[in-house]
Protein backbone atom coordinates (compact mmCIF):
# COMPACT_ATOMS: atom_id res chain seq x y z
CA UNK A 1 0.00 0.00 0.00
CA UNK A 2 2.27 2.29 1.10
CA UNK A 3 4.68 1.48 -2.59
CA UNK A 4 1.39 2.29 -4.02
CA UNK A 5 0.90 6.06 -2.32
CA UNK A 6 4.19 6.65 -3.49
CA UNK A 7 3.82 5.98 -7.03
CA UNK A 8 0.47 8.15 -6.83
CA UNK A 9 2.99 10.54 -5.47
CA UNK A 10 5.66 10.61 -7.99
CA UNK A 11 2.84 11.32 -10.34
CA UNK A 12 2.08 14.34 -8.16
CA UNK A 13 5.30 15.76 -8.98
CA UNK A 14 4.13 18.65 -12.02
CA UNK A 15 2.52 20.13 -9.17
CA UNK A 16 4.81 19.96 -6.63
CA UNK A 17 7.22 21.58 -8.52
CA UNK A 18 4.37 24.20 -9.39
CA UNK A 19 4.39 24.67 -5.46
CA UNK A 20 7.88 24.83 -4.96
CA UNK A 21 7.93 27.77 -7.83
CA UNK A 22 5.25 29.10 -5.76
CA UNK A 23 6.58 29.34 -3.07
CA UNK A 24 10.28 30.41 -3.91
CA UNK A 25 8.52 33.58 -6.65
CA UNK A 26 6.28 34.53 -3.71
CA UNK A 27 9.35 34.98 -0.97
CA UNK A 28 12.03 36.43 -3.84
CA UNK A 29 9.20 39.33 -4.78
CA UNK A 30 8.23 40.26 -1.26
CA UNK A 31 11.62 40.11 0.34
CA UNK A 32 13.22 41.97 -2.29
CA UNK A 33 10.41 44.27 -2.37
CA UNK A 34 10.46 43.92 1.68
CA UNK A 35 14.04 44.90 1.92
CA UNK A 36 13.72 48.05 -0.19
CA UNK A 37 10.91 48.91 1.48
CA UNK A 38 12.39 47.94 5.46
CA UNK A 39 15.39 49.82 5.09
CA UNK A 40 13.56 53.09 3.78
CA UNK A 41 11.48 52.52 6.91
CA UNK A 42 14.37 51.71 9.04
CA UNK A 43 16.17 54.92 8.31
CA UNK A 44 13.39 57.21 8.30
CA UNK A 45 12.77 55.47 11.76
CA UNK A 46 16.02 56.62 13.07
CA UNK A 47 16.10 60.22 11.22
CA UNK A 48 14.98 63.16 13.04
CA UNK A 49 11.18 63.19 12.38
CA UNK A 50 9.63 62.26 15.36
CA UNK A 51 6.00 62.33 13.96
CA UNK A 52 7.42 60.11 10.94
CA UNK A 53 9.42 57.95 13.22
CA UNK A 54 6.34 57.48 15.40
CA UNK A 55 4.08 56.40 13.17
CA UNK A 56 6.66 53.79 11.64
CA UNK A 57 6.95 52.71 15.10
CA UNK A 58 3.27 52.34 15.75
CA UNK A 59 2.74 50.66 12.35
CA UNK A 60 5.24 47.88 13.07
CA UNK A 61 4.32 47.37 16.25
CA UNK A 62 0.65 46.39 14.73
CA UNK A 63 2.15 44.03 12.39
CA UNK A 64 4.20 42.11 14.43
CA UNK A 65 1.59 42.24 17.45
CA UNK A 66 -0.85 40.26 14.82
CA UNK A 67 -1.26 36.91 13.23
CA UNK A 68 0.07 36.98 9.72
CA UNK A 69 -3.00 34.60 8.93
CA UNK A 70 -5.15 37.69 10.26
CA UNK A 71 -3.30 40.13 8.18
CA UNK A 72 -3.60 38.12 4.78
CA UNK A 73 -7.50 37.53 5.56
CA UNK A 74 -7.73 41.84 5.97
CA UNK A 75 -6.41 42.25 2.76
CA UNK A 76 -7.80 39.54 0.82
CA UNK A 77 -11.21 39.10 2.28
CA UNK A 78 -11.63 42.94 3.62
CA UNK A 79 -10.46 45.64 1.00
CA UNK A 80 -13.00 44.39 -1.45
CA UNK A 81 -15.15 45.18 0.84
CA UNK A 82 -14.09 48.82 0.09
CA UNK A 83 -13.82 48.54 -3.46
CA UNK A 84 -10.05 47.32 -3.44
CA UNK A 85 -10.21 44.21 -5.11
CA UNK A 86 -7.05 41.91 -5.51
CA UNK A 87 -6.64 38.36 -6.92
CA UNK A 88 -4.78 36.41 -4.17
CA UNK A 89 -1.42 36.43 -5.94
CA UNK A 90 -1.08 40.59 -5.34
CA UNK A 91 -2.91 40.26 -2.21
CA UNK A 92 -0.06 37.75 -1.18
CA UNK A 93 2.97 39.81 -2.10
CA UNK A 94 1.27 42.58 -0.36
CA UNK A 95 0.94 41.07 2.86
CA UNK A 96 4.09 39.08 2.97
CA UNK A 97 6.20 42.36 1.78
CA UNK A 98 4.65 44.42 4.75
CA UNK A 99 5.62 41.69 6.92
CA UNK A 100 8.93 41.31 5.91
CA UNK A 101 9.13 45.35 5.86
CA UNK A 102 8.38 46.01 9.22
CA UNK A 103 10.74 43.04 10.63
CA UNK A 104 13.40 44.77 8.28
CA UNK A 105 12.48 47.97 10.00
CA UNK A 106 13.67 46.86 13.13
CA UNK A 107 17.01 45.20 12.03
CA UNK A 108 18.28 48.11 10.16
CA UNK A 109 16.91 50.83 13.00
CA UNK A 110 19.01 48.33 15.22
CA UNK A 111 21.86 48.60 13.19
CA UNK A 112 21.85 51.95 12.55
CA UNK A 113 21.81 52.83 16.20
CA UNK A 114 24.87 50.56 16.82
CA UNK A 115 27.08 53.23 15.19
CA UNK A 116 28.61 55.40 17.56
CA UNK A 117 27.39 59.20 17.59
CA UNK A 118 30.69 60.09 16.80
CA UNK A 119 30.90 58.54 13.56
CA UNK A 120 28.22 60.65 12.43
CA UNK A 121 29.40 64.20 14.03
CA UNK A 122 32.66 63.85 12.08
CA UNK A 123 30.63 62.87 9.35
CA UNK A 124 28.82 66.15 10.12
CA UNK A 125 31.96 68.35 10.95
CA UNK A 126 33.13 67.32 7.30
CA UNK A 127 30.17 68.85 5.37
CA UNK A 128 28.67 65.46 4.41
CA UNK A 129 25.10 66.18 3.46
CA UNK A 130 22.37 63.76 5.29
CA UNK A 131 22.41 61.64 2.53
CA UNK A 132 26.19 61.22 2.14
CA UNK A 133 26.14 60.26 5.77
CA UNK A 134 23.78 58.07 5.97
CA UNK A 135 25.43 56.49 2.61
CA UNK A 136 29.14 56.83 3.02
CA UNK A 137 29.52 56.19 7.08
CA UNK A 138 26.19 55.11 8.64
CA UNK A 139 25.21 52.60 6.68
CA UNK A 140 28.48 50.38 6.09
CA UNK A 141 28.71 50.18 9.41
CA UNK A 142 25.14 49.24 10.35
CA UNK A 143 25.46 46.85 8.01
CA UNK A 144 27.62 44.87 9.91
CA UNK A 145 25.25 44.63 12.79
CA UNK A 146 22.14 44.02 10.25
CA UNK A 147 23.53 41.33 7.92
CA UNK A 148 23.44 38.08 9.80
CA UNK A 149 20.02 38.70 11.97
CA UNK A 150 18.30 39.97 7.93
CA UNK A 151 19.37 37.00 6.24
CA UNK A 152 18.30 34.80 9.44
CA UNK A 153 14.43 36.60 9.33
CA UNK A 154 14.72 35.97 5.42
CA UNK A 155 14.40 31.91 6.50
CA UNK A 156 11.20 32.63 9.04
CA UNK A 157 9.89 35.35 5.83
CA UNK A 158 9.50 32.44 3.35
CA UNK A 159 8.04 29.78 5.90
CA UNK A 160 5.47 32.36 6.68
CA UNK A 161 4.61 32.69 3.18
CA UNK A 162 3.01 29.22 3.38
CA UNK A 163 0.20 31.15 5.24
CA UNK A 164 -0.89 32.42 1.72
CA UNK A 165 -2.14 29.19 0.70
CA UNK A 166 -4.84 30.25 3.07
CA UNK A 167 -6.29 32.17 0.60
CA UNK A 168 -6.23 30.07 -2.28
CA UNK A 169 -2.74 30.42 -3.74
CA UNK A 170 -1.30 26.86 -4.53
CA UNK A 171 2.03 26.84 -2.90
CA UNK A 172 4.20 24.32 -1.70
CA UNK A 173 1.71 23.93 1.73
CA UNK A 174 -1.33 24.00 -0.54
CA UNK A 175 -0.19 21.49 -3.34
CA UNK A 176 0.38 19.22 0.07
CA UNK A 177 -3.52 19.69 1.32
CA UNK A 178 -4.62 19.16 -2.68
CA UNK A 179 -2.01 16.11 -2.59
CA UNK A 180 -3.43 14.23 0.79
CA UNK A 181 -6.38 13.87 -0.86
CA UNK A 182 -5.65 11.68 -3.22
CA UNK A 183 -2.84 10.22 -1.03
CA UNK A 184 -4.16 9.93 1.97
CA UNK A 185 -1.37 9.25 4.39
CA UNK A 186 -0.83 12.93 5.65
CA UNK A 187 2.50 12.09 7.63
CA UNK A 188 4.24 11.25 4.25
CA UNK A 189 2.61 14.05 2.34
CA UNK A 190 3.96 16.94 4.73
CA UNK A 191 7.33 15.40 5.62
CA UNK A 192 8.01 15.75 1.98
CA UNK A 193 6.24 19.12 2.35
CA UNK A 194 8.61 19.66 5.07
CA UNK A 195 11.09 18.43 3.40
CA UNK A 196 10.39 21.35 0.36
CA UNK A 197 10.66 23.99 2.84
CA UNK A 198 14.13 22.84 4.19
CA UNK A 199 16.00 22.70 0.62
CA UNK A 200 14.98 26.50 -0.02
CA UNK A 201 15.64 27.62 3.14
CA UNK A 202 18.76 25.61 4.37
CA UNK A 203 21.62 27.55 1.87
CA UNK A 204 19.99 30.60 3.47
CA UNK A 205 20.73 29.45 7.46
CA UNK A 206 24.17 28.27 6.48
CA UNK A 207 24.44 31.81 5.04
CA UNK A 208 23.26 33.44 8.40
CA UNK A 209 25.97 31.41 10.03
CA UNK A 210 28.70 32.51 7.79
CA UNK A 211 27.64 36.06 7.69
CA UNK A 212 27.91 36.03 11.72
CA UNK A 213 31.23 34.31 11.98
CA UNK A 214 32.26 36.73 9.30
CA UNK A 215 31.12 39.77 10.86
CA UNK A 216 32.12 38.85 14.29
CA UNK A 217 35.48 38.40 13.03
CA UNK A 218 36.12 41.73 10.96
CA UNK A 219 34.20 43.44 14.63
CA UNK A 220 37.15 42.67 16.56
CA UNK A 221 39.40 43.48 13.69
CA UNK A 222 38.20 46.98 12.89
CA UNK A 223 37.07 48.17 15.82
CA UNK A 224 38.23 51.76 17.14
CA UNK B 1 30.84 95.05 18.23
CA UNK B 2 32.30 96.77 15.91
CA UNK B 3 35.27 94.67 14.42
CA UNK B 4 34.09 91.35 13.61
CA UNK B 5 36.48 88.22 13.79
CA UNK B 6 36.96 84.84 12.38
CA UNK B 7 35.03 83.34 15.51
CA UNK B 8 32.62 86.14 17.41
CA UNK B 9 30.63 84.99 20.16
CA UNK B 10 28.53 87.83 22.02
CA UNK B 11 26.46 87.18 25.18
CA UNK B 12 25.98 83.28 24.27
CA UNK B 13 24.31 81.15 26.83
CA UNK B 14 23.53 77.44 26.87
CA UNK B 15 21.67 75.20 29.33
CA UNK B 16 22.07 71.01 29.16
CA UNK B 17 18.40 71.19 31.26
CA UNK B 18 18.80 73.59 34.54
CA UNK B 19 21.91 73.56 34.13
CA UNK B 20 23.55 76.56 32.58
CA UNK B 21 26.91 74.88 30.57
CA UNK B 22 27.92 78.20 28.74
CA UNK B 23 27.26 81.39 30.69
CA UNK B 24 26.99 84.65 29.51
CA UNK B 25 30.48 83.84 26.87
CA UNK B 26 31.87 87.13 24.98
CA UNK B 27 35.24 86.11 22.89
CA UNK B 28 36.45 86.99 19.43
CA UNK B 29 38.79 85.23 17.09
CA UNK B 30 41.16 86.95 15.06
CA UNK B 31 41.70 85.14 11.57
CA UNK B 32 45.07 83.39 11.96
CA UNK B 33 44.45 83.63 15.78
CA UNK B 34 45.51 80.38 17.86
CA UNK B 35 43.43 80.56 21.13
CA UNK B 36 43.60 77.52 23.65
CA UNK B 37 40.96 76.79 26.09
CA UNK B 38 41.70 75.67 29.38
CA UNK B 39 39.59 74.85 32.86
CA UNK B 40 38.71 71.82 34.69
CA UNK B 41 36.39 69.10 33.62
CA UNK B 42 32.64 70.06 33.15
CA UNK B 43 33.63 73.85 32.44
CA UNK B 44 31.89 74.11 29.03
CA UNK B 45 35.09 74.19 27.26
CA UNK B 46 34.38 70.93 24.72
CA UNK B 47 30.41 72.84 24.50
CA UNK B 48 32.40 76.15 23.91
CA UNK B 49 33.96 74.89 20.73
CA UNK B 50 31.30 72.23 19.97
CA UNK B 51 28.99 75.40 19.30
CA UNK B 52 31.68 76.79 16.44
CA UNK B 53 30.45 74.31 13.85
CA UNK B 54 26.98 73.77 15.20
CA UNK B 55 27.30 70.04 17.02
CA UNK B 56 25.55 71.88 19.40
CA UNK B 57 23.56 74.68 19.40
CA UNK B 58 22.88 77.60 21.33
CA UNK B 59 20.12 79.35 23.70
CA UNK B 60 20.85 82.90 23.04
CA UNK B 61 23.32 85.16 22.47
CA UNK B 62 25.01 85.54 18.80
CA UNK B 63 27.25 83.31 17.41
CA UNK B 64 28.98 84.41 14.58
CA UNK B 65 31.69 82.57 12.05
CA UNK B 66 33.21 83.73 9.33
CA UNK B 67 30.65 85.92 9.00
CA UNK B 68 27.90 83.59 8.89
CA UNK B 69 25.74 84.17 12.06
CA UNK B 70 24.99 80.60 13.49
CA UNK B 71 20.83 79.57 13.76
CA UNK B 72 20.13 82.17 11.34
CA UNK B 73 17.98 80.66 8.48
CA UNK B 74 20.34 82.34 5.91
CA UNK B 75 23.45 80.43 6.79
CA UNK B 76 23.82 77.12 5.49
CA UNK B 77 25.30 75.09 8.25
CA UNK B 78 26.31 72.09 6.04
CA UNK B 79 28.37 74.82 3.79
CA UNK B 80 29.50 76.45 6.78
CA UNK B 81 31.08 73.42 8.25
CA UNK B 82 32.96 72.15 4.97
CA UNK B 83 34.86 75.80 5.94
CA UNK B 84 35.58 74.28 9.54
CA UNK B 85 37.69 71.23 10.90
CA UNK B 86 37.17 69.36 13.83
CA UNK B 87 39.17 67.14 15.82
CA UNK B 88 37.99 65.02 17.86
CA UNK B 89 39.10 63.28 21.39
CA UNK B 90 38.84 59.96 20.34
CA UNK B 91 40.06 60.34 16.81
CA UNK B 92 36.22 59.29 15.26
CA UNK B 93 38.38 58.11 11.82
CA UNK B 94 35.71 55.82 9.89
CA UNK B 95 36.96 52.35 10.44
CA UNK B 96 35.94 50.67 7.67
CA UNK B 97 37.72 53.21 5.28
CA UNK B 98 41.70 53.40 4.90
CA UNK B 99 43.52 56.44 6.16
CA UNK B 100 43.37 57.39 2.19
CA UNK B 101 39.69 57.09 1.97
CA UNK B 102 38.97 58.90 5.24
CA UNK B 103 41.28 61.48 4.00
CA UNK B 104 39.27 61.95 0.45
CA UNK B 105 35.86 60.90 1.33
CA UNK B 106 35.01 64.78 2.07
CA UNK B 107 36.84 66.15 -0.71
CA UNK B 108 35.20 63.68 -3.40
CA UNK B 109 31.63 63.95 -1.86
CA UNK B 110 31.03 67.68 -1.16
CA UNK B 111 34.11 69.31 -2.63
CA UNK B 112 33.09 67.30 -5.84
CA UNK B 113 37.48 67.18 -6.63
CA UNK B 114 37.94 64.12 -8.83
CA UNK B 115 39.04 61.30 -7.68
CA UNK B 116 42.44 61.42 -8.72
CA UNK B 117 43.13 64.58 -7.64
CA UNK B 118 41.72 64.30 -4.20
CA UNK B 119 43.98 60.98 -3.55
CA UNK B 120 46.87 62.89 -5.12
CA UNK B 121 46.63 65.87 -2.41
CA UNK B 122 45.41 62.71 0.19
CA UNK B 123 48.72 61.16 -0.16
CA UNK B 124 50.53 64.38 0.31
CA UNK B 125 48.81 65.50 3.37
CA UNK B 126 49.40 61.75 4.79
CA UNK B 127 53.17 62.36 4.07
CA UNK B 128 52.69 65.74 5.76
CA UNK B 129 51.86 64.36 8.91
CA UNK B 130 54.36 61.74 9.04
CA UNK B 131 52.18 58.96 7.54
CA UNK B 132 53.27 58.16 4.04
CA UNK B 133 53.77 54.68 4.72
CA UNK B 134 49.84 54.14 6.12
CA UNK B 135 48.11 55.06 3.46
CA UNK B 136 46.69 51.80 3.04
CA UNK B 137 46.09 50.64 6.73
CA UNK B 138 43.01 50.76 8.68
CA UNK B 139 42.22 52.73 11.47
CA UNK B 140 42.60 49.59 13.85
CA UNK B 141 45.56 48.76 12.41
CA UNK B 142 47.02 52.16 13.19
CA UNK B 143 47.83 53.29 16.91
CA UNK B 144 46.28 56.58 18.81
CA UNK B 145 48.88 58.53 17.82
CA UNK B 146 48.25 57.76 14.30
CA UNK B 147 44.84 57.84 14.01
CA UNK B 148 44.72 61.36 15.44
CA UNK B 149 47.02 62.11 12.78
CA UNK B 150 45.22 60.85 10.05
CA UNK B 151 41.90 62.74 11.40
CA UNK B 152 44.24 66.08 11.54
CA UNK B 153 44.93 64.89 7.68
CA UNK B 154 41.29 64.26 7.26
CA UNK B 155 40.60 68.31 8.31
CA UNK B 156 43.19 69.94 6.00
CA UNK B 157 42.15 67.63 3.15
CA UNK B 158 39.28 70.20 2.67
CA UNK B 159 41.46 73.49 3.45
CA UNK B 160 39.20 74.80 5.86
CA UNK B 161 39.72 78.29 7.24
CA UNK B 162 39.53 77.25 11.31
CA UNK B 163 40.20 74.45 13.43
CA UNK B 164 39.09 73.23 16.17
CA UNK B 165 40.34 70.91 18.35
CA UNK B 166 38.44 68.90 21.32
CA UNK B 167 41.14 67.42 23.28
CA UNK B 168 42.94 66.30 20.96
CA UNK B 169 45.83 64.37 22.79
CA UNK B 170 43.82 63.48 25.99
CA UNK B 171 43.45 59.57 24.56
CA UNK B 172 46.58 59.45 23.91
CA UNK B 173 49.71 57.23 25.61
CA UNK B 174 52.29 59.75 26.95
CA UNK B 175 54.44 58.79 23.98
CA UNK B 176 52.68 59.66 21.32
CA UNK B 177 51.53 63.10 22.65
CA UNK B 178 54.29 64.78 20.69
CA UNK B 179 54.05 63.47 17.35
CA UNK B 180 50.76 65.05 17.24
CA UNK B 181 51.41 68.42 18.71
CA UNK B 182 53.89 68.56 16.38
CA UNK B 183 51.83 67.79 13.64
CA UNK B 184 49.16 71.23 15.24
CA UNK B 185 52.00 73.05 15.55
CA UNK B 186 52.98 73.10 12.12
CA UNK B 187 49.47 73.60 10.71
CA UNK B 188 49.36 76.75 13.73
CA UNK B 189 52.45 78.30 11.66
CA UNK B 190 51.20 77.83 8.47
CA UNK B 191 48.31 80.89 9.50
CA UNK B 192 45.36 78.83 10.52
CA UNK B 193 42.94 79.58 12.63
CA UNK B 194 42.23 77.56 15.57
CA UNK B 195 40.62 77.18 19.28
CA UNK B 196 41.97 74.07 20.63
CA UNK B 197 40.75 72.74 23.91
CA UNK B 198 43.90 71.24 25.63
CA UNK B 199 45.51 71.15 28.95
CA UNK B 200 49.49 71.23 27.23
CA UNK B 201 51.56 74.19 27.68
CA UNK B 202 54.49 73.54 25.86
CA UNK B 203 51.74 73.70 23.05
CA UNK B 204 50.00 76.87 23.99
CA UNK B 205 53.18 78.57 24.98
CA UNK B 206 54.69 77.59 21.47
CA UNK B 207 51.77 78.48 19.36
CA UNK B 208 48.18 80.27 21.20
CA UNK B 209 48.67 83.97 21.30
CA UNK B 210 45.52 83.59 23.80
CA UNK B 211 45.17 81.06 26.37
CA UNK B 212 41.13 81.46 28.02
CA UNK B 213 40.35 79.79 31.11
CA UNK B 214 36.65 78.61 31.32
CA UNK B 215 35.51 77.62 34.88
CA UNK B 216 31.49 76.30 35.73
CA UNK B 217 30.76 77.09 31.97
CA UNK B 218 32.18 80.69 31.96
CA UNK B 219 35.66 82.59 30.82
CA UNK B 220 37.38 83.54 34.25
CA UNK B 221 40.42 84.38 32.77
CA UNK B 222 42.25 85.24 29.24
CA UNK B 223 45.47 86.25 28.19
CA UNK B 224 48.63 85.66 26.67
CA UNK B 225 50.23 82.22 27.45
CA UNK B 226 53.29 83.88 29.38
CA UNK B 227 50.84 86.27 31.52
CA UNK B 228 48.30 83.28 32.15
CA UNK B 229 50.63 80.61 33.00
CA UNK B 230 53.08 82.80 35.30
CA UNK B 231 50.88 84.99 37.02
CA UNK B 232 47.04 83.66 37.09
CA UNK B 233 45.19 86.34 37.79
CA UNK B 234 42.43 84.32 39.71
CA UNK B 235 42.47 81.98 42.20
CA UNK B 236 40.32 79.64 40.43
CA UNK B 237 42.90 79.64 37.79
CA UNK B 238 45.75 79.62 40.40
CA UNK B 239 44.06 76.43 42.36
CA UNK B 240 43.78 74.64 38.51
CA UNK B 241 47.52 75.53 37.39
CA UNK B 242 48.64 73.86 40.58
CA UNK B 243 47.01 70.87 39.64
CA UNK B 244 47.61 70.25 36.29
CA UNK B 245 51.39 71.27 36.90
CA UNK B 246 52.09 68.70 39.56
CA UNK B 247 52.66 66.12 37.70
Amino acid sequence: MIWQQFISLAGSYPLALRGIGMTVVLSLISLVLGTLLGFGLGILRTGGNRLIASVIGAWVDLIRGTPFLVQIFLIFFILPEFGIELDAFTAGIIALTNLAACFICEIVAAGIRSVPTGQVEAALASGLSRWQRMRQVVLPQAMRIVLPPLVGQYVLLIKDSSVVSAIGLTDLTRVGWLVVQRVPNGLLVFFLVGVGYFIVCYPLIMLARRLERRMGAAHGEVQL
Amino acid sequence: MTKTGMIDFRGVNKWFGALNVLKDITLSVEPREVVVVCGPSGSGKSTLIRCVNGLEAIKDGDLVVDGQRLGDPATNMTQLRTEIGFVFQSFNLYPHKTALENVTLAPIHVRKTPRAEAEKAGRELLAKVGLADKVNAYPAQLSGGQQQRVAIARCLGMRPKIMLFDEPTSALDPEMISEVLDVMVAVAEEGMTMMVVTHEMGFARKVAQRVVFMDAGAIVESGTPDEFFSHPRTDRSRAFLSKILRH
